[in-house]
């Protein structure tokens, strides 16, 4: 019922993103291509939080763990881009794993202070050592995945597909019903027989990898990373509003939420600074109102609840 | 004298964290709730303060009162309209009415954030100190808004400390802290208790941002920092517990002071970083919680 | 919906234009402004370029075209600046675009330029890169031009003012740099560092803050132990909050050199007159004639938006007329040509007599300055106003310090 429900929201709104090139100008491709990038950021937070249950206030340390060593290895030493990506996923990984393995002890708000630290520290050490990475400035990188918009829109279409189908696949499996059930009630899942650490920790290096590469992807279609676009913790807070609105423990409504953001940003621009006022506005009333979010309703209605 | 100078200095800018905190873990402590709009409402009042008293030309004492407040007013929306709706909703699981008080306050504490930019640009403001003129201590130069900054800050913790302590309303607050089940057993009304301490945290919020306004200035673009400093004071303190965070806060005054001093100032934040990310490991119910 | 109904009003404009001048009535050109306008100086730039469209509009507009200025707002994030850049170049076709006064912001943008072959100057970024990329990589960065001081030719035009008013007028002979620990500090430090020395004056110390820091009560009772007799800065996030607590602990040594927030014409207000005595670097103030252009301008954007223009505006203002002069000698606005008479530019602006440096300098595309072109001002706020104190030249008064400060006798 509810996999039914999915697919029949899911498969044509693919089919309309994909045919969208045809009909849109390059700036509307600009903006979907930066908004499908922050979506999967939001699916991977909603892993972690929509499953795990664990409330990670620091995405932004993934992602600009994996943005920064991808722009480093580019920058200075002119790796091709694919060997920047994936050193920056598995930097990520790592940067995340040491994060999480002391972290996942602690609950609550102690976990979620935690990452936020670990992102005022990634800051620090950006802005610290400013010659090496640019610091407040940023750091440029050379090569970018393509100039063209058609084809950037492609790359990060196709990468959410892929990294979305990944996730949302595995959120519905076996693992993520163990996640599930961790999450909600650690102590009942430890007494059925499940390692709880073990999972919620390969979540956390799943959430890490997706973040991370989401990361390298974004700074290489924009030509610089700096900390305003990947670490501040206005953009992990962006994030987590993205996916609490589209509907947390739903994966695909982190992506709705996303689109939704940049989107009526955009829209809202002729308000010029009061655009941003707006918009927080409208996910209070949604979050107050409707507090499954915009698929939440939808999915959930055949399922659990 | 460079001791007695971090002595004097760090003592005052203690003070004022110490007071900024006292609202945020009390709050935690009686309803549990983690305020992210704690910065913003520290920079309304602040920066109301600033405008009443520079544009009204009403002198710093009515600039300061209505800088408190729009305070006061700040914290009984957020209670009123994002707090209680999100405690009280049947749609909301209960495991994640947290989640949904963070995004909520959150949420909020951008709404205020924007409106101070949009209204009074996000350029840093500086309310006018009370007093003018510095006095010698012991050969250190101190301006007396320094030492009025510290003694309004304990004058109102103490002043608090006094109305939980000595009056009947403070004694069913604390309860409230203890055991909010067994108070409502003994059949008091928990949401006068709650909004009572919201209107507590909405004063003693208005006051630090005021004091905060005229010792150090603040800006729009502050309010996130403001509120990790909080939640990092708080946390260090032992979530709810007021004497571990008055503690806290001079822990971090003092380290903060002494990198300052005696290391560099461009790192000054980092050592409390490393302080915090130590105790949440070791002793995650932090220096005085009890859990 | 806004830019809509600005279009029909515009076209009501045209419309009555064309029956004038049937032959010139094309599209109007359109200049981008990307900036952060809930900052005082962000928004000086949109306003600065929009008071400057009105006068060209006014006098006949360029070629017969008029000029559109489209405002977008960056929100200080790099980003959002990106974001703009794409909107304003694929999407409303503008033909050049005036960017920030944040290096971070037109370093991102600058590639993009490249990219998509945008013509685009900074009214307000200082970093040395921007022109550095457009000397090493001129073939794609050619589109750039930085209509602002880059930091080593800032802390040169400090130096210089040091030379005449705090070596020879107050007899000083030491010095403590306080930086804000930042990328564009980095070349400014190293320059104040190799000039103030040429100049008679030794650096005792050099001290870089954490541009988060809200409490300098350390830092000015260590630069304070040190005994100099003046403190340089290169200060930009931080400003209100060191000159507060610099009068409020009556710090007894002047400071001067770059402190970006003491040129909004608010700062005086924003630090409750705590300004009083402080000297800092600026391209032009209010009050001086820089050159016949500038009080004008000054005049007629306080009647405008009620407030004096902070540094971007001035630039900014000048920008559009650059981009003016540009199209009409380019006679269209293909953007190779613009940049080929951009680079021939010699405009007599608010700021001084603006020519880009060719494309063999280090600084290519940067402005010529020295004697005769652009020198920079030090001005100081006494009692609510900048007054210019350097060079003399210039100058609208002497320099007045509030008496807690001791001078070298």
């Amino acid at each position: 019922m509810a996999r039914n429900r999915t697919f029949l929201l899911v498969a044509p709104a693919l089919i309309v993103m994909a045919l969208l090139p045809l009909g849109v100008g390059g700036y509307i491709l600009g903006l979907l291509t930066v908004a499908y990038y922050t979506a999967v950021f939001a699916m991977s937070w909603d892993l972690l939080f929509g499953f795990a249950g664990e409330v990670n206030f620091g995405p932004s340390f993934l992602i600009g763990v994996g943005a920064y060593v991808a722009a480093l290895l580019n920058h200075y030493w002119g790796w091709p881009i694919p060997a920047c990506l994936a050193c920056g996923a598995v930097a990520a990984v790592i940067g995340g794993a040491v994060l999480a393995v002391p972290a996942l002890r602690l609950s609550g708000p102690y976990f979620g202070l935690i990452t936020l630290v670990a992102v005022l520290m990634l800051q620090n050490i950006i802005v610290l050592n400013a010659g090496i990475t640019g610091g407040e400035i940023g750091i440029d990188i050379p090569d970018v995945l393509s100039i063209d918009e058609t084809t950037n829109y492609f790359y990060a279409f196709g990468f959410m597909v892929v990294s979305g189908g990944i996730l949302f696949g595995l959120s519905r499996s076996p693992v993520g019903l163990i996640l599930q059930a961790s999450g909600q009630d650690a102590i009942e899942a430890a007494a059925l027989g499940f390692n709880v650490a073990k999972h919620k920790l390969t979540a956390f290096c799943i959430s890490a990898f997706f973040s991370g590469l989401a990361g390298g992807m974004l700074i290489f279609y924009m030509g610089t990373a700096s900390v305003g676009t990947v670490v501040d913790i206005a953009v992990g807070v962006n994030v987590i509003i993205a996916a609490v609105l589209g509907g947390r423990r739903t994966i695909l409504g982190a992506a709705v939420g996303s689109i939704f953001l940049i989107g009526a940003n955009e829209v809202l621009r002729p308000l010029g600074q009061l655009a941003t006022f707006v918009v927080s506005a409208v996910a209070l009333v949604v979050i107050l109102f409707f507090p499954g979010g915009f698929l939440g309703n939808y999915l959930h209605t055949g399922g659990r609840e | 004298m460079l001791a007695l100078q971090i002595l004097i200095d760090g003592f005052a800018i203690s003070s004022l964290y110490a007071l900024g905190a006292t609202g945020f873990t009390l709050i935690f402590g009686v309803s549990g709730v983690l305020n992210l709009s704690h910065g913003a409402i520290m920079v309304v009042a602040a920066v109301i303060a600033w405008a009443v008293a520079g544009n009204f030309g009403t002198g710093p004492y009515i600039g300061a009162l209505a800088g408190v407040a729009a305070s006061l007013v700040c914290a009984f929306v957020t209670y009123r309209v994002i707090v209680r709706p999100i405690q009280d909703s049947r749609a909301i699981p209960r495991e994640e009415k947290e989640i949904f008080v963070l995004t909520g306050t959150l949420l909020w504490g951008i709404m205020l954030q924007e409106a101070i930019a949009y209204f009074f640009t996000n350029n840093p403001k500086t309310v006018r100190p009370l007093v003018e003129g510095v006095v010698m201590i012991a050969g250190v130069r101190t301006p007396w808004n320094e030492i009025l900054t510290a003694g309004l800050s304990w004058a109102v913790i103490g002043l608090l400390w006094a109305l939980v302590n000595r009056t009947r309303m403070g004694k069913r607050l604390l309860a409230a802290s203890m055991n909010p089940r067994g108070l409502t057993l003994l059949g008091f009304e928990m949401s006068s208790i709650y909004l009572l301490v919201w209107m507590i945290y909405g004063v003693l919020a208005g006051i630090a941002g005021v004091l905060l306004g005229a010792f150090l200035g603040v800006s729009s673009d502050n309010a996130g920092t403001l509120t990790a400093s909080a939640f990092s004071i708080v946390v260090l303190g032992g979530l709810g517990s007021v004497s571990g965070s008055l503690i806290a806060a001079y822990v971090v005054g003092y380290l903060e002071t002494m990198t300052a001093y005696l290391v560099s100032p461009s790192i000054r934040t980092i050592p409390v970083l490393l302080l915090l990310v130590a105790v949440v490991y070791v002793r995650p119910q932090g220096l005085l919680g009890r859990r | 919906m806004r830019l809509s109904l600005r279009n029909i009003l515009l076209g009501g404009v045209f419309g009555i234009a064309a029956a004038a001048a049937p032959a010139q009535a094309a599209d109007p050109i359109k200049i981008a402004t990307i900036a952060e306008t809930s900052a005082i100086s962000g928004v000086g730039i949109p306003n600065g370029a929009k008071l400057a469209a009105e006068e060209i509009n006014a006098a006949g507009g360029v070629n017969g075209r008029m000029i559109e200025i489209i405002e977008y707002d960056d929100h200080n994030s790099a980003a959002d600046g990106v974001r703009a850049f794409q909107r304003a170049a694929q999407q409303d076709k503008v033909h050049a675009v005036i960017a920030s006064y944040v290096s971070e912001v037109v370093l991102a943008l600058e590639p993009w330029a490249g990219r998509l072959k945008m013509p685009m100057i900074t009214p307000g970024a200082a970093s040395n890169d921007i022109t550095k990329r457009v000397h090493d990589d001129y073939d794609h960065m050619k589109y750039v031009f930085h209509g602002y001081l880059a930091s080593t030719q800032i802390a040169d035009a400090v130096c210089e003012g040091a030379k005449k008013l705090l070596v020879t007028d107050l007899h000083m002979k030491t010095a403590v740099v306080m930086s804000e620990d930042a990328a564009w500090t980095i070349p400014l430090d190293a320059e104040y560092l190799k000039c103030l020395p040429e100049i008679g004056i030794k650096v005792l110390d050099h001290i870089r803050l954490s541009p988060d820091t809200t409490d300098f009560t350390p830092i000015f009772n260590k630069i304070e132990g040190i005994k100099p007799d003046v403190i340089i800065t290169g200060i930009s996030h931080v400003g209100v909050q060191p000159t507060v607590q610099w009068q409020q602990q009556q710090v007894p040594i002047p400071m001067y050199g770059v402190s970006s927030q003491a040129t909004n014409s608010t700062f005086w207000k924003d630090t409750n007159g705590a300004t009083e005595g402080v000297i800092f670097n600026m391209v032009s103030a209010p009050d001086v004639a820089v050159t016949a252009k500038t009080i004008p301008f000054a005049k007629n954007y306080q009647k405008k938006y009620g407030n004096l223009p902070g540094y971007a505006a001035y630039t900014s203002y000048d920008d559009v007329y650059m981009w003016a002069e540009a199209i009409k000698k380019a006679g269209s606005t293909d953007p190779d040509k613009m940049v080929e008479a951009m680079e021939r530019t010699d405009h007599v602006g608010t700021i001084g007599r603006i020519t880009f440096l060719p494309k063999g300098d280090t600084f290519a595309h940067g402005m010529r300055i020295g004697e005769g072109y652009i020198t920079g001002l030090m001005v100081q706020w006494q009692k609510g106003n900048p007054v210019t104190v350097w060079p003399p030249a210039a100058a609208t008064g002497k320099m007045t310090f509030p008496s807690f400060i001791k001078l070298p006798q």
